[in-house]
């Protein structure tokens, strides 16, 4: 009964969304307030009826309902609790579910957070809003249906895939999805704005706020997926310019883009054409993204499920969205007023400048990753465009990009002073100068590509702090300091931290994949390895039961300078159900480093295969996008963006301050 | 400065920068793709030992052998067979009879060498080149195509 | 019942939720930009007092904002423009239509009707309906637990000879044989189980295993098998005889006579011995099922009134539970291993394979 009342409620769901679409949009044109009123309790009430229908799915996974046909594909009654909840997005189907679960999620944050919003352009936005749910709907009950049913239950559950049994999959696909799925909201609202042919700075301070959440999520999830990759994949990689990850990263690039220019169009009203359009280009970009992913074009070492039949619907959705707001776009665009001026020299320039590179990084992602596809298709001719080509092009295109990050804070608005700029940062210059040399008299002659863009590095991260140093300044009157930065507002904060955050990802990357060794060899027991001054003594490996499979523990020892100084367990793991294997890669951090092993086939005299790894710096990777998403919740947290937040009229200030 | 030739320097800088990027992104493929090719079309198309390709098919059953760190298999398409040699540690779902795609180049006695292994990363799963290599061939078989959503659904 | 219950107060939630909105007259709150403008001409008072900007800039920033303030308030507010006939119709569409059209497509595409199956339901299925299948399923996820649990392995043993699964049934053996060691009547059913994986070659491997299972005499599999090796090796007297041996043992209805002269009957037709010659047993076969029962009923009464005067056969006793079973008559099959044991009362060894035998049957505990 309980994935029935799931499947019904995702049909109430599809009815509402057709309700949203259609009654405030025809409210708005008409300019009648009720209609426009009825889309935030249908909103929050469609959401509602997802989030039942969800529930519902996870309770059938709980309780192994194997009478319903994703449960059976995708589950095993003897898997660990978390992974039965897991498994509910571990498969096409339920990440549809999950997919729809947040893109009406966000409808109905902005029904709750938006009573500062003209009605009409609230109407409009929750109408596109629908628009979009409802399609998606459509596509999962018609081509994705989680709750199909089995007429005969057969008695055990073919197990998820093991791969997909980690913790990782708990939080990385929802982490990723609300990145993905709150650029719908700003979509929306670009889509309103251009049928109502208003856009000014005000829709820019609207929409900040759900671009910048969206784009905290993303960098979590981004990042959260490639540590999953990285430790469970076994390969010791964490970014593989896999089709799948540049489908996440491409709207990633584009919602940063769209954050740096909403702010110039909020402060100077300018770039508004421009920022409507990025607005449209990310949420399209997740769109693909989706596209690649779900209907199965792709060759990817990530998917996981994949269905060519799907494509064609799928296809049709992203024709539609992407294709009908960039009509409407081009239609209404040319008639939006030019905002304020600005000299190319000035805050307004710099973010332009950010804009050009990152939405060029973003489209030679595009082109690498799409190539392949449109070449298959038009001369039968398959090739790979592998890391090398991402490497090459996107390496390139970031350096100028980072290397203006420090700059851009420090420009004044509307006209700028470059020479001051730099003077102010000759502090940061002289630092990682001093890095440079230092790591290049450190690694000896490794090239001066590797120093250099250690000192980039940390040139970022002494640019940040000094943009602070400068707003507060501590250095020239240290005494008021405390009160200056007290009263900062959270989004300079924001900024500073954010940037903080890309130094210190940058760093962890130059120095992981510049420095980092490795090593494989066969070992028997108690044989040892030497990398990078620790000795990694083999044990022995013995069997050992998990709760829905049987692994394979090799025990090493890890001894720097004979002191013991802990124990590493890579295991290998077989899982019945579905007679497959993974491999457990034993991590070890060493401070911001990692050891890191993996195990390959054992040998019949008790020899195993090992590949260790010294990991220099890794984790800063990781800790920066932390750091990345700590700047966003500051600047979220500004009083100024908050969404809907009542504002004390000004007459009970006065009365408070009697 | 007028606005004109504020927008000047604007459209010249976006033209100067998307002009490096094409630069970039024709060089870089020119040099960095990869072409994907079946054992079949290894032979056919004569292709140059030290030619980085992907080569994909089947690992033919009874082939793998393995000492120490060094593996040796061969790659079918069930017309045409490539001996393949891998230094290093292979897939979790390498298997004999299922599908492989390899990274490497062909030394000078026709014998692959690969330097990555890519085996499919779930047992429904077959990689696409490798599925389109062995139909050509006529070696498909329907139930590698099986996904796991396609199964088990109402008539 | 309880299903349309829920699914009619869903369709009421969903319903409210568009009429609620309908009902209210007051019109929901309007932000508006102007109000976004003066918070802006504040923030930079703000940042002036506080430092951030030179006053020069402020008060540029001021004029700026300040003349987008006046732009936006000088924008005419559209007219709201209600309408009681629009409510009306929108309240007719949400209360008529829309519980009818997400019925419709749910009934096109659910199955109202069929019950949930959660795990906790299904294990109280008897274990007579389950199918070989789900039953393979649940010992193997029993021995994923207790790999150790060499019963476990017996038991499926035989199950995966049943459903093909070969490779799986010498695994099991294995397992069987490692843990609770070696007896002939398991290692006949390696000897079994790698015959059937080799496509039913014996192998060398297997040959050892039926050698060390044909120690006891009683083991007719080993035996048999071991005939089967002879003749696939070319020595085709030397399994005449050994099929010859066993046939004379065997009863006039043991099972596998069927098998021996047919086997027999494959190297040399004068072999075959008088008894229920292959006519007799093609006979059976053109029977009906319903005759071939009648007449393995027949003989399994004979049987039982034998035993029932001399209860010293032993062989006899095997072979009339064996016989049950094939008739599908569980019940009479464990009275008769009753009686059985009680006929030995002495002799464990043969209690002992009276035990096996049930144990084979899945006819213990």
């Amino acid at each position: 009964m309980i994935a029935e009342i799931g499947h019904y409620a995702l049909v109430l769901a599809l009815g509402l969304a057709v309700i949203q679409a259609v009654v405030p949009v025809i409210g708005a044109r008409l300019n009648d307030p009720t209609l426009m009123a009825v889309a935030e309790p249908v909103a929050i009430a469609q959401f509602g009826f997802v989030a039942l229908s969800f529930a519902a799915l996870t309770a059938s996974y709980v309780s192994s309902d194997f009478s319903v046909a994703n449960v059976v594909i995708n589950s095993h009654s003897t898997m660990p609790l978390i992974y039965k909840f897991t498994s509910v997005w571990g498969n096409h189907e339920g990440s549809m579910l999950l997919w729809v679960l947040i893109l009406t999620l966000f409808g109905a944050l902005v029904a709750l957070f938006s009573a500062n919003l003209p009605a009409m352009l609230r109407a409009d936005a929750l109408g596109i809003q629908a628009l979009i749910a409802l399609a998606f709907h459509l596509f999962i009950l018609v081509t994705s249906n989680p709750f199909a049913r089995l007429q005969e239950p057969p008695f055990e559950g073919r197990d998820l895939n093991p791969v997909l049994q980690d913790f990782g999959l708990a939080v990385h696909p929802p982490f990723l999805y609300l990145g993905y799925v709150g650029f719908s909201v700003t979509f929306s609202f670009a889509v309103a704005a251009l049928i109502e042919g208003r856009i000014d700075a005000a829709w820019a301070r609207w929409v900040r706020p759900w671009a910048l959440a969206a784009w905290m999520a993303l960098t979590l999830g981004i990042a959260m997926g490639s540590y999953w990759a990285y430790y469970e994949l076994g390969w010791g990689g964490w970014w593989f310019w896999d089709p799948v990850e540049n489908a996440s990263l491409m709207p990633w690039l584009a919602g940063t883009a769209l954050l740096h220019s909403a702010v110039v169009m909020e402060k100077r009203n300018a770039l508004k054409v421009w920022t409507i359009l990025l607005a449209i280009l990310a949420f399209s970009l997740s769109l693909i993204g989706t596209f690649l992913v779900r209907s199965g074009v792709l060759t990817s070492v990530h998917a996981f499920a994949t269905d060519p039949t799907r494509g064609v619907f799928i296809l049709g959705i992203l024709v539609f969205f992407i294709g009908g707001a960039l009509s409407l776009y081009a239609w209404r665009a040319p008639a939006l007023k030019q905002g304020g001026l600005f000299a190319p020299i000035s805050r307004e320039g710099a973010l332009v400048f950010n804009n050009l590179f990152l939405t060029t990084v973003c489209a030679t992602i595009f082109v690498g990753t799409l190539y392949p596809l449109a070449l298959e298709a038009i001369t039968a001719e398959k090739i790979s465009v592998g890391a090398p080509f991402f490497n090459a092009t996107v390496g390139v295109l970031a350096i100028p990009l980072l290397f203006a990050v420090p700059f851009g804070p420090l420009l004044a608005w509307k006209r700028g002073d470059l020479l001051g700029a730099a003077q102010r940062l000759i502090a940061a210059f002289g630092i990682s100068l001093v890095v440079i040399v230092a790591a290049f008299a450190f690694f000896g002659a490794k090239g001066v590509l590797a120093p250099a863009a250690i000192g980039l590095a940390v040139f970022i991260m002494i640019g940040a702090l000094t943009d602070i140093a400068e707003r507060t300044q501590v250095i020239n009157q240290p005494s008021n300091a405390f009160r200056r930065a007290a009263g900062l507002p959270r989004g300079a904060w924001g900024t500073a931290v954010a940037h903080l955050g890309v130094g210190i990802a940058l760093l962890g990357i130059v120095c992981e994949s510049n420095f980092g060794s490795e090593h494989i060899a066969s070992v028997k027991p108690s044989q040892t390895v030497a990398l990078a001054g620790y000795d990694l003594t083999f044990e022995g490996a013995v069997p050992r039961q998990g709760p829905n499979y049987r692994e394979l523990v090799a025990k090493f020892t890890i001894r720097r300078d004979g002191q013991i100084v802990g124990v590493m367990e890579p295991t290998k793991r077989s899982f019945a159900a579905r007679a497959a294997s993974t491999t457990e890669a034993a991590l070890m951090a060493r401070g911001v480093s990692q050891l890191y092993l993996s195990l390959g086939e054992p040998g019949t005299d008790g020899s195993i295969v090992v590949r260790a790894y010294y990991k220099p710096l890794v984790l800063l990777i990781w800790l920066g996008a932390i750091v990345m998403f700590a700047g966003g919740a500051l600047s979220l947290s500004d009083r100024r963006l908050r969404v809907g937040a009542p504002k004390p009229s000004r007459s009970s200030i006065l009365q408070s301050a009697k | 400065m007028t606005r004109k030739q504020r927008r000047l320097i604007l459209i010249g800088s976006c033209l100067a920068v998307l002009g490096v990027a094409v630069a970039l992104i024709l060089g870089a493929l020119k040099d960095s793709i990869v072409f994907f090719n079946s054992p079949t079309d290894v032979v056919e198309k004569h292709i140059k030992p030290g030619t980085r390709i992907r080569l994909g098919g089947l690992v033919q059953t009874g082939s793998f052998a393995r000492q120490d760190l060094d593996a040796r298999f061969d790659v079918t398409d069930g017309k045409t067979s490539i001996k393949v040699s891998y230094r290093g540690i292979l897939p979790d779902l390498f298997r004999e009879g299922q599908g492989v795609v390899t990274e490497g180049a062909l030394d000078a006695n026709g014998s692959f060498v690969a330097d990555t292994v890519l085996a499919k990363h779930d047992e429904t799963y077959m990689p696409k080149e490798v599925a389109d290599a062995l139909k050509k061939q006529g070696h498909w078989k329907d139930d590698y195509g099986k996904t796991p959503g396609s199964e088990g659904r109402k008539p | 019942m309880a299903l349309w219950f829920v699914l009619a107060l869903m369709t009421m939630t969903a319903v409210f939720a568009v009429l609620w909105p309908l009902s209210r007259t007051r019109s929901a709150t309007s932000g508006s930009d102007v109000a976004v403008y003066r918070d802006q001409l504040e923030e930079v008072e703000r940042d002036r007092v506080a430092g951030l900007i030179a006053a020069p800039e402020a008060e540029a920033a001021r004029v700026e904002v300040a003349r987008r303030l006046i732009a936006a308030a000088d924008t005419p507010e559209a007219k709201l423009n209600p309408s009681l006939r629009r409510r009306r119709m929108t309240a007719v569409a949400a209360i008529g239509i829309f519980p009818l059209a997400a019925l419709a497509l749910y009934l096109a595409l659910g199955s109202p009707l069929q019950p949930g199956s959660p795990v906790s339901a299904r294990a109280t299925i008897p274990l007579q309906q389950q199918s070989i299948e789900s039953m393979i399923a649940q010992v193997e996820a029993h021995l994923e637990k207790n790999p150790e649990d060499g019963r476990g392995w017996e038991v499926l043993a035989p199950a995966y000879l049943r459903t093909g699964r070969y490779d799986d049934a010498v695994k099991a053996v294995r397992n069987a044989i490692r843990i609770l060691g070696s007896t002939p009547s398991r290692e006949a059913d390696l000897g079994e189980a790698l015959t059937a994986a080799a496509n039913g070659i014996v192998t060398a491997e297997a040959k050892a295993a039926l050698e060390r299972g044909a120690t006891d005499a009683g083991q007719e599999k080993a035996q048999y098998f071991l005939g089967l090796a002879a003749e696939q090796d070319g020595k085709s007297s030397e399994a005449i005889s050994i099929w010859r041996r066993q046939l004379e043992r065997a009863g006039p209805d043991a099972p596998w006579r069927p098998l021996l002269v047919q086997s027999l009957s494959r190297l040399d037709p004068k072999a075959v011995p008088p008894g229920p010659t292959l006519d007799d047993i093609a006979a059976a076969q053109s029977l009906s099922a319903e005759q071939r029962n009648e007449m393995i009923a027949g003989m399994v009464g004979r049987l039982a009134a034998r035993l029932k005067d001399d209860a010293t056969d032993f062989d006899g006793w095997l072979r009339l539970i064996r016989a049950y079973m094939v008739l599908g008559d569980r019940d009479k099959a464990r009275a008769t291993i009753v009686n059985a044991r009680s006929a030995f009362p002495g002799d464990s060894e043969k209690r002992q394979r009276i035990d096996n035998l049930a144990r084979s049957l899945g006819l213990d505990g």
